[in-house]
């Protein structure tokens, strides 16, 4: 009997628990279709749109607490010019602006990922954010961040916007950030030219034969294999590999229609092409036989230390590469030069592109809409991380450029190394897009996974993508 | 138990604020995820109700079964060796012969004291292909045909991430073994002559009994923890190369986070929950028949 | 100084310092690797990044103390608010963990009320938890309570998960401890109350300090709900201070290990100076029975 009864409290107690969490989730869903959620911010927004014009100009008719949440911290800020621009930039704007009180969350960038998932998810997000590319359209679905269209075009600064960095935070006509920090590369030849000129090619190699050529040379040479690359974080293979080479085979457009669900497929047949070329590649012996076991930051090594005479990689390790070159080998460091990835056989697309964007975008929460003035200073602070200053201060002191371009930048000031990899991130080649600012994340966690299978040679390239559109269809 | 029973009123006095503080913090969490498992979540305030659409995906998911393989693979390993070798050397350190007993006491507790990420970082450079002390080893000993890159190992790369683990917990089984031994009598230990087959036999016989009920309490332990293991495999391999190394805890965390499916991932953590029910339900089962035979 | 006449002792005594030999052997290899990674720390932390990045186990070419200085004078770092705020919220929770885990245990092991097998059932449930895909249900239900960013926070998920382990290893080690004596002691007139705390508890000290050295560390090192349920930079614990200097790409671990050093360093130096004191306690309590 008593039993029993104690049995029966418990089941009445979760019992109750669950109507009370139903009662709440019955909230949030409220029945209330994407639809009716985006015309609901849409309206606050337009009627803001007035409204910012005004303190825009002044920008502290707020005084109150303003929350930002970013991934820019005091370590990471050493050394990387774009962090460092944006804490100086911010901090400047907290002097301007003493009414406001600035109330920062500043986590290492994957601690920031989680926590802004998990306050996506409870709807709890922070008034201003660091969103990222790929999260763009399933936020805004929801409702979570601000149409910021209309404030981008009222900007002080748009003339001088880049408005190709725009694209990742696009959902259809409507733009919900502004591109934040520096645009780097993602995909980059760091190789040593007194080595490659020594194997006969006084530059880099524009066809893979001629790296497989060299290849023979270089192992034969006390090297042990030409070219090092770390992909055991799985993300390598995509940002700093496919995505360039893929465009090669693809071009633009139908990355393009794989955005906009225009009717291209993971498994149409340059990609499955790009895809069975980059399986190819790493089986042939060019690269590292460790580079599904390390990660990039052990694959640079192999080139700082001269065992390998080029590395695969994006401009966080070029910026690594510089700084410990300079200190350690003065030589290599003068004779390091950059290329793009060769033009693979049977590839139509242009052979001079490489992958550069800005991966995260200042977003404002979509409740901001309701505190006009609030939502005016989160504005003001929006135009001005990502303003004239911030890409003045990163031009002079690092040789980048962010979402403001500005004109003149003086590179005499900078040595060869830093006027070499500016010309090749902004000015000798051609842009394509980084995919994984894209999309979803669902896509490029199988399609990196089974990278990993299709370099160890276990899987091909046509089953590869079959797993990925799959995840496509499934997913966006 | 006790013969007089105290009045209900006292235990419940006892019981009430431990439980009420269990109950919130750990299952009304598990209540809720077992509620959002029954939506199509992206994160973020919309969700569709889909009922038990998530859980036919669960069982039909490959990846996920495979992880669960992977654990009870892990389990198997990790019961022998964490467990296994923590209760030999319990028994070693409480023979006369062993010496510096409290700095072995006090060193194997250490290693699992640390983050995972340095645990990962000294054992992916035994591993690392070119530069790693196993393949120094091999070489030293003449046997270059076996040198590899280990971790891109498909087959053998679940067992090179369970050395870690195993190694890292012997000591925090040897603590609490060590605890439990405390109540014997230290007679039992040295009382008779070192010799091989008396100690094994002494171990298996007379100790074992005595402390069977903090083995069992060390085998739930052992086989809870690796149901949900995670950071270690993390950090070396990110569950690669492929698949290879996924565990189930990982896949959740993928598909909650990376992946940012957040219904599907609340329908994996319950999977796991039941899973781990069931692993440890036989294991019950198990050990009476056992006992019983 | 016949051998003969020793023939059988010595044979003996050989045959036993061999075994000795292979045994301490065994155990002082075992020690050493486990002590391994605290010297891998510490010469690693006076490495610089680069020196380290080249040679992640070789010894430092040139020590520095830069780390530790770098660590100590910037104030960004927040490492001292970082160990306020972990120690107190390690104390708290080791000590209601030992607590609540000695009260239910005991309930648990002696006491026969209906439920008993419920809530014990219901404690193994709690240990079964997968806890890194639970974070977003945790901090939705922090959230809306309003439980959320306190600096009591923290205490609420370490004391639940902590207790099942707690409970069970109470509940295991009276399983070995006669009944008897809290029987007399029911005779003299002791009450239930009285009975728990003045004879239970010290018999049950050498387990208590078990769990109170397994959940020091386990609360000291959380990461997870930390990360989730904390929001301000002032109440953040030492596991979050660290992160910061971990970068998007690329990590200063040479930097990372002096913090965790320095930072471990009261719990470290506590835990090795009382070693000694610690396992006397556990093995003062030993009852023959």
């Amino acid at each position: 009997m008593k039993r029993s009864k104690i049995i029966l409290s418990l089941m009445l107690s979760i019992v109750l628990a669950i109507s009370l969490l139903a009662g709440c989730g019955g909230n949030e869903t409220t029945t209330a279709p994407a639809a009716d959620t985006t015309t609901t911010t849409a309206a606050p927004a337009d009627d803001t749109d007035e409204t910012t014009a005004a303190p825009d100009a002044s920008g502290d008719g707020y005084a109150g607490e303003l929350t930002l949440m970013h991934f820019s911290t005091s370590e990471e800020s050493q050394g990387n010019g774009g962090s460092d621009g944006f804490r100086t930039v911010i901090a400047n704007w907290e002097t301007a602006n003493p009414d406001i009180a600035l109330n920062q969350t500043v986590l290492a960038n994957d601690e920031y990922k989680t926590q802004v998932a998990t306050l996506a998810s409870a709807d709890d997000l922070p008034d201003v954010f660091l969103l990222q590319g790929m999260n763009t359209k399933l936020w805004a679905e929801q409702g979570l961040i601000m149409d910021m269209t209309k404030i981008i075009e009222d900007s002080p600064h748009y003339a001088d916007y880049n408005t190709s960095y725009f694209t990742p935070f696009t959902d259809g006509d409507k733009i919900y950030g502004l591109p934040v920090l520096t645009g780097g590369t993602c995909t980059v030849i760091v190789y040593d030219k007194a080595a490659w000129a020594e194997a006969g090619f006084e530059e880099f190699p524009k066809t893979w034969a001629e790296v497989e050529e060299a290849n023979e040379y270089f192992t034969a040479n006390g090297y042990t294999e030409s070219i090092a690359f770390g992909n055991s974080g799985k993300w390598q293979m995509n940002s700093c590999f496919l995505s360039t080479l893929g465009d090669r085979f693809t071009g633009p457009e139908w990355f393009q229609s794989i955005i906009d669900k225009g009717g291209a497929a993971f498994t149409d047949e340059p990609f499955v092409k790009a895809l069975d070329y980059t399986g190819m590649l790493f089986q042939s012996g060019v690269f590292n036989d460790d580079f599904n076991a390390i990660n990039n930051e052990d694959a640079r090594e192999y080139y700082i230390s001269g065992e390998t005479p080029a590395f695969i990689g994006g401009n966080w390790d070029v910026s690594y590469i510089g700084a410990t070159l300079l200190e350690t080998d003065p030589e290599r460091y003068e004779n390091t030069g950059f290329a793009v990835l060769p033009q693979p056989e049977g590839a139509t697309g242009s052979e001079n592109s490489q992958n550069i964007g800005l991966g995260y975008a200042v977003a404002i929460n979509s409740k901001l809409a309701d505190d006009a003035d609030k939502l005016a200073a989160a504005i003001d602070l929006a135009y001005y991380v990502t303003g004239p200053d911030f890409a003045s201060y990163v031009a002079e002191n690092y040789a980048l450029g962010g979402l403001t371009q500005v004109s003149n930048v003086d590179l005499s000031a900078f040595d060869q190394f830093t006027q070499d990899f500016y010309n090749y991130s902004y000015i000798d080649t051609a842009a394509c897009e980084i995919y994984d600012s894209y999309v979803d994340g669902a896509v490029w966690d199988v399609l990196n996974t089974e990278l990993q299978n299709l370099t160890n040679g276990s899987t091909d390239g046509a089953t590869v993508a079959q797993l990925t559109q799959e995840a496509y269809e499934a997913n966006y | 138990m006790l013969t007089r029973r105290p009045p209900l009123r006292v235990i419940i006095g006892y019981l009430m604020i431990p439980l009420a503080l269990y109950i919130f913090a750990v299952f009304i969490p598990l209540m809720t995820a077992a509620f959002y498992s029954l939506f199509e979540w992206k994160g973020g305030p919309n969700k569709t109700f889909i009922g038990v659409a998530n859980y036919v995906t669960l069982i039909k998911d490959k990846v996920f079964w495979l992880s669960f393989s992977h654990n009870l693979y892990l389990i198997l390993l990790c019961v022998i060796g964490q467990v296994g070798i923590a209760f030999v050397f319990v028994m070693m350190i409480n023979t006369r012969s062993v010496k510096l007993k409290s700095i072995h006491r006090t060193f194997g507790f250490f290693p699992s004291t640390i983050a995972a990420v340095y645990v990962g970082f000294i054992w992916t450079m035994i591993y690392d292909s070119r530069r790693g002390v196993l393949n120094w080893l091999l070489a030293l000993i003449g046997r270059d045909d076996l040198k590899q890159v280990w971790l891109n190992n498909s087959d053998l790369v679940m067992t090179l991430v369970s050395i870690p683990l195993i190694w890292q917990y012997i000591g925090y089984y040897m603590l609490i073994l060590l605890s439990a031994t405390s109540s014997i009598d230290k007679e039992i230990f040295e009382s008779a002559e070192l010799d091989g087959a008396n100690a094994v036999q002494r171990s298996i016989h007379i100790v074992l009994p005595m402390i069977k009920s903090t083995i069992i309490v060390c085998l739930v332990l052992c086989v809870s923890g690796n149901m949900k293991v995670f950071d270690n495999i993390f950090v070396m391999t990110s569950g690669g190369p492929g698949n290879d190394s996924m565990v189930m805890a990982m896949y959740g965390y993928k598909i909650s986070f990376i992946q940012q499916n957040m219904g599907y991932g609340s329908a994996i953590s319950v999977g796991i929950f039941v899973l781990g029910l069931l692993v440890i339900g036989a294991m019950q089962l198990f050990s009476n028949k056992f006992s019983k035979d | 100084m016949s051998e003969k006449a020793y023939g059988m002792t010595v044979g003996k005594k050989v045959g036993n310092g061999f075994m000795a030999t292979i045994l301490n052997t065994i155990m002082i290899v075992f020690s050493l690797s486990c002590i391994f990674p605290l010297v891998w720390m510490f010469y690693s932390s006076l490495k610089l990044k680069r020196e380290f990045n080249a040679n992640i186990v070789g010894l430092p070419p040139a020590p520095t103390l830069d780390n530790y200085k770098q660590i100590l004078t910037n104030a960004d770092y927040h490492i001292a608010d970082s160990m306020i705020n972990s120690v107190r919220t390690t104390i708290l929770s080791v000590f209601l963990i030992v607590m609540f885990g000695f009260v239910v245990g005991y309930i648990l092991a002696r006491v026969k009320f209906k439920g008993n097998r419920i809530i014990w059932l219901m404690l193994l449930m709690g240990m079964l938890i997968p806890v890194h895909s639970l974070l977003v249900p945790i901090y939705i239900v922090f959230n809306r309570t309003g439980l959320n960013n306190q600096w009591y926070t923290l205490l609420i998920p370490y004391i639940a998960f902590g207790m099942p382990i707690a409970v069970f290893l109470i509940h295991s080690y009276l399983k070995g401890i006669p009944i008897a004596l809290e029987e007399a002691a029911s005779i003299d007139g002791s009450g239930f109350t009285g009975t728990l705390f003045k004879i239970i508890m010290p018999i049950c000290r050498p387990v208590m300090v078990t769990i109170a050295i397994i959940q020091t560390f386990a609360c000291w090192n959380e990461f997870s709900f930390a990360l989730v349920l904390l929001r301000d930079v002032g109440l953040h614990t030492v596991p979050l201070a660290m992160t910061q200097f971990t970068g998007q790409f690329s990590s200063d671990y040479p930097k990372i290990m002096a913090a965790m050093l320095i930072t471990m360093s009261p719990i470290v130096i506590m835990y090795f100076g009382f070693s000694k004191n610690i396992i006397k306690g556990m093995v003062a309590g030993v009852v023959k029975g």
